[in-house]
């Protein structure tokens, strides 16, 4: 089964990862009297998606005691929430819903103790592999400019690609490795990132632009070019 | 023959002021993801993208990674290689199973 945030579940999660959490504990009011949710259910929810909730978090999170939080307090909201579904999928979307916004609410915690301004992390702009002086001052170096990347494709139904992806983006630096993942794979637009953390505009563009420049030469080092 | 060399040295500066580096469309490209453009960036990008394939390949390779994240943000999450650990899955059902008495 393919689970996709963007795709998938489509603007109204999106809007839901901002949710302040006093909603999310009941996502909807069950208004059927026959709440199945008994003591069976629960744990079966831990046997079938528990696994996934804590990936999921722990990408996010980068820390294993803050996404084995994350994933138990999404349980017992789930069993306030005393919801049934049809099939398995849905169950695990619905859950997946109300863990983004435990993470949200980790990261608005955050922000409210330390900045969420990263403009330190690759200041240099790749300096490296650009011209530094005369008429073609600022233009990439020839040799060492982006290469012709092959199999683009391929690569994105190849795990291996995904796990490289994974080891490169886990380099970022806290801040803005948090700011490139609600961007990037969730899909957050800009202006609710930066309701979020308390961030303006013009940094989280610098920050995004050098998260990219950075990941964009690792995966070529690590795997477009790797891969002739 | 003059008039046409001291044109054409006159077209080349004034593009030159005008077209931004590539380190400066680097940045305008990643920007284009997160906002509309300018009309003086817009112009100085497309006319830098017309001659430098360097940046061309930047501009498609960065929003490749982006539009790959989105929509394979499944098979990312998936090979993230731990497991929710043993104790935490006990504690986590025993919470449940307090709560939900
Ligand atoms: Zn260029």
């Amino acid at each position: 089964m393919r689970f996709s945030f963007r795709i998938g579940a489509g603007p109204l999660l999106i809007r839901g990862i901002l949710k302040p959490s006093v909603q999310t504990e009941n996502p909807s009011a069950p208004t059927d009297e026959n709440p199945s949710t008994g003591l069976s259910d629960p744990e079966r929810w831990v046997e079938t998606h528990g696994d996934y909730l804590f990936k999921f978090a722990l990408l996010r999170l980068r820390d294993a005691a803050r996404a084995e939080d994350a994933v138990q307090e999404t349980f017992l909201a789930a069993l306030k929430g005393g919801r049934t579904f049809a099939g398995r999928s849905q169950e695990k979307s619905w859950l997946v819903g109300i863990l983004k916004n435990k993470i949200c609410d980790h990261f608005r915690k955050a922000s409210r103790e330390t900045s969420f301004t990263d403009l330190g992390f690759y200041a240099e702009e790749e300096g490296d592999r650009f011209v530094t002086e005369g008429a073609h001052e600022g233009h990439w170096i020839s040799e060492i400019g982006p290469c012709e990347w092959q199999k683009t494709g391929e690569s994105l139904d190849n795990e291996r690609f995904w796990q490289t992806y994974r080891d490169c983006s886990a380099k970022l630096p806290e801040k803005v490795a948090a700011v490139f993942t609600l961007r990037e794979l969730d899909g957050v637009t800009g202006k609710e990132i930066c309701a979020l953390l308390g961030i303006s505009e013009s940094n989280l563009w610098v920050m995004l632009h050098r998260a990219r420049m950075a990941l964009r030469r690792c995966l070529e080092a690590n795997w477009f070019a790797k891969e002739k | 023959m003059e008039f046409l060399k001291k044109t054409t040295e006159a077209l080349k500066t004034g593009l030159r002021t005008l077209m931004p580096s590539c380190r400066q469309v680097a940045r305008i490209q990643s920007d284009a993801l997160e906002r509309p453009l300018g009309v003086s960036q817009r112009l100085g990008m497309w006319l830098h993208l017309l001659v430098c394939k360097w940046c061309r390949r930047y501009g498609r390779q960065i929003r490749f990674l982006s539009h790959a994240a989105q929509e394979h943000s499944d098979d990312l999450t998936g090979c993230v290689p731990q497991n929710l650990p043993a104790e935490a899955r006990q504690r986590i059902k025993q919470r449940l199973r307090s709560q939900g008495k």
